[in-house]
Order: C-alpha cells, then structure tokens, then sequence
C-alpha cells in the first residue's frame, strides 16, 4: 500500500514539476526572446505578463477539439500522447538532489535517451495521421532531424559516462564531486569540452529549437506536424516540447556541470534541488539565447553537419578520451618511476 | 575561425539584452514623433485666426489621389468664399505633395496619427466650412502681401 502511495506521490510530483515547467518555460521563452530583440515581451495579464501563460492554458482548454475530416482518427488521436508520454517518463532519471529522485537506475542515462528517442515517432505519425502537406513535411524532417541528431548525443554522453565508470546519473553526479589541483571544480565539462559542445548543439536538434526547428519553420510549414491540431492536444505537443528542452537541459547539467552540487563548497541536502533548477534554467537560458539569435538551417545542411561533422567528431572523441582514460594511469606510472 | 560568426551574433543578441527595450507601453506611453513626420493634412490659421487657404485649388488639382476637393462660391464683392474644404483622409496616403504645392502655406502635414475610427463616414474631413477664402479678405484691404 505505501509503495503504491509512494509511487504515486513521485508520478504526481513529476507532473506537477512538468506543469510548473511548461508554463514557466513559456513565459521565459517570451521575455527572453522579447529582450534579445529589444521587445519588452508579455507585460498586459497580470504584473509583468506573468498571467500570460495562464491565460493561454485556459484558452487551450477550452478550445474546441477539431479533427480534419480526411484525418486518420485513431493515429490523430493518439499521437499527441505519443508525444507527450515520453517526455512525461524522461522525468524518471533526473537527480534533483542526494536524495532527491524519482528513483536510481544503473541504467537511467539509457533510460532517458531511449524515451526521448520515442518521440519522432509520435511526431512522424502526427504528422501523417493529419493528412495535410505541411504536417506530413513536418513530421518527416522532424523524423529525419531527430533521428540523425541522436547518435551524436547518445556518443557525447559516454566521455562523461567513461569517466564515472557508470550510467546510474546519482553516480555520475557523485563522481563530479571534489576538485581537481584544489581549485578546479571536477565538473566533467573542463575535460570533456569537446562532448559539451556536441551535446549543446545535438541537444538544440533534439528539442527541435531555433536553428533546428525545421519541423516546426513557422514561416515555410506554419507548425508543422502540429498544424492541423488545436485545443489542448497541441498543448500537449507544446509542452512536450518544453518538458523535453527541460530534460536535455537537465541531463546536461548533471553529465558535464555536477548536477546537483555547488563548486568549492560541500551542498546542503536542501539546497541541492534548488542548485539543479538553477543549473538546468541556466542551460534552458542559453538553448533560448542561441533561439534568439540564429536563423533556421536547411535541411540538407543541417542532416550533413550532423552525418559529416558532429558524428564523426564526437566518435573520434570517444576513441581518443578511451585510449586517455586507459593509458593515463600507464603514463602516469612511467613518469613516476 | 569556423563558427566565430555564431559566436558574434549571440554576442550581438546579448548586447541587445542589456541595452533595454526600444519599444514603448504604447497606448499609456507615446514616442514624440520627428519633425517631419506626415500624417493627416490639416489647415493652417493665420495669427488672427483666420485660415491662410486662398482657395486657388493648387493642391486640389495636385493630388494623386483624388483626396482634397473645395466647394468654392463667389462673393458679392467678387472674392472667394469657401463653402467646403472636404478631405477623403480615408484614401490619402500620406504623401505631402498638397503641401508641397501650396504657395501660401495653407495647409501641413499634421502629428495627428491616432487615425482609426469606428464610422467609416469619419474618414471624410471637412477641413475648412463656410469662411471666406484669404485672397476674398485681402480684396476687403483686411491684410496687405
């Protein structure tokens, strides 16, 4: 009985979190876009626009949930919560704190990639299911982009994950503990640069944001594979897509950026989930910042800096980082002797 | 070096960040608008008063659009009198060309931009009714030039 409340309790606080994150992300998104272009953003609901978001939500509950006449129902139906669902569970592996997780996994790294990865399936079928142009080229550049741009991010997570020695991300926050030559934090970012900066661009892909958001373009496809859907089955698109920028983010923190933990100084319990937040929207700053200030790519450019450059790289990375990591205690010896 | 242009537009978008919006809370808030700004044209007045229109129909005559029509009466004295001075604000576009012509620096482009109305007939301006035309009170010896 109080596993099963327990459990409840954690799938509830996940979707609370990913509630408050979704219309958090939003506001953030229209302010910080706004004052990257000199706008002001939302300022009329509430003080500072901060009802805005809510306002929107309300707006997209209530809307009429209208479904084109030649749609394939059962496929249009479904797919929102093809993709809203794996985003929801990607939550699961996320380390708030030393205590603080929905549960520990040796192989919650995994776990989370994999679910993420489900998602252009629910877009490519969202995408087919709406029988429209636009939402079909959506939903396969989307497929396409988020496919591609998996391997890479998948490979730039293993030097981290060499260096930990494991998937489990509570070991991997933990092996980033402590400092290096008594002043360097020993955050995986100072010697995995190189994965970061795949990882940062990959991860950009992934969430499909600015200069990657050929699925959505609003410009050229409107939104879409999200084009022929309203009322709170986009919402949910929507806030899958801010729940994933939230994850890819937070993932990142605790791979290179010591998750939960403060440089220097040893991290109270409490203090912990404040410090990740933090980290984590500092990362979901920059994804918006690079949002704000980057043209969209091209398709064809944007699947070739991914096969031709970014994949070799980060594999040719994790060869190089191997041989380090095997050959630095042989070295290291020699030198000694 | 590769890349270094990515790194120069954000470095350019986060400058913008700090340099605070350019926009203002518009309907509370209003920018002052630059001297030769032109909106809807309006009459000028004399230091009497009186309107400086000779009613000579130069800008009539002048518009590209069509906008500005007088409906012009004589005197008994023989001058000119204004019954109409109509303007079709709807169909301007704003060029200043009336203004331009005016040799008597009758008319300016006013910083009158708040145009929108709710009846359509609002767009049509009587600029100048039922006033004697300038040229018409010079006759009288009312003003000398």
């Amino acid at each position: 009985m109080s596993m099963a409340l327990g459990i409840l309790a954690r799938f509830g606080a996940m979707l609370v979190l990913l509630l408050v994150n979704g219309v958090m992300l939003i506001y953030m998104l229209r302010k910080v876009l706004g004052h990257l272009h000199l706008r002001i953003g939302p300022n009329r609901v509430g003080p500072f626009g901060l009802l805005q978001t809510t306002n929107d939500v309300i707006k997209l509950l209530t809307k009429e949930d209208l479904r084109p006449a030649s749609a394939d129902a059962w496929l249009f139906n479904i797919a929102p919560f093809l993709i809203f669902v794996p985003s929801f569970m990607a939550y699961i592996p996320l380390v708030f704190g030393p205590t603080l997780a929905v549960t520990s996994l040796d192989t919650g790294l995994l776990l989370a990639f994999a679910l993420t990865s489900l998602v252009p399936l629910g877009v490519l079928m969202a995408g087919w299911a709406s029988n429209s142009k636009w939402s079909l080229i959506g939903g396969m550049r989307a497929a396409g982009q988020q496919i591609a741009y998996e391997v890479p991010l998948l490979l730039s997570a293993l030097g981290p994950v060499m260096m930990a020695g494991s998937m489990d991300p509570v070991k991997i926050v933990a092996a980033q503990s402590g400092v290096w030559l008594g002043f360097i934090p020993r955050w995986f970012v100072l010697p995995q640069l190189l994965a970061f900066v795949v990882y940062a661009i990959s991860s950009q892909a992934e969430t499909q944001q600015t200069p990657f958001d050929m699925s959505e373009a609003e410009s050229e496809l409107i939104t879409g594979f999200a084009n022929e859907y309203g009322g709170m089955r986009f919402g949910f698109m929507y806030l899958a897509e801010f729940s994933n920028t939230f994850v890819v983010s937070a993932i990142g923190t605790m791979l290179f950026f010591g998750g939960w933990q403060l440089p220097w100084v040893a991290t109270p319990a409490w203090l912990a989930p404040f410090v990740f937040i933090a980290k984590t929207y500092t990362g979901i700053f920059v994804m918006m910042w690079a949002r704000g200030s980057l043209p969209r790519f091209r398709v064809d450019q944007m699947l070739s800096f991914c096969w031709k450059v970014l994949i070799p790289v980060s594999l040719a990375w994790v060869v190089v980082w191997a041989c380090v990591q095997r050959l630095w205690p042989v070295v290291a010896m020699a030198v000694s002797r | 070096m590769w890349g270094s242009g990515i790194l120069k537009g954000m470095a350019i978008t986060m400058r913008n960040m700090f340099r605070g919006p350019i926009t203002v809370m518009y309907p509370e808030q209003k920018l002052t608008l630059p001297e030769r700004a032109r909106w809807a044209v309006a009459p000028r007045y004399d230091e009497e008063g009186a309107p400086k229109c000779t009613a000579c129909l130069i800008c009539v005559n002048e518009c590209p659009d069509h906008v500005l029509n007088l409906e012009v009466s004589r005197t008994a004295e023989g001058g000119k009198h204004i019954d109409r001075y109509v303007y079709e604000l709807g169909a301007c576009m704003m060029c200043g060309l009336c203004v331009e012509a005016c040799p008597f620096d009758a008319i300016e482009m006013s910083h009158e931009y708040e145009l929108a109305t709710r009846d359509p007939h609002d767009l049509v301006r009587v600029l100048l009714r039922d006033v004697d035309a300038a040229s018409a009170r010079r006759a009288k010896g009312g003003d000398d030039a």
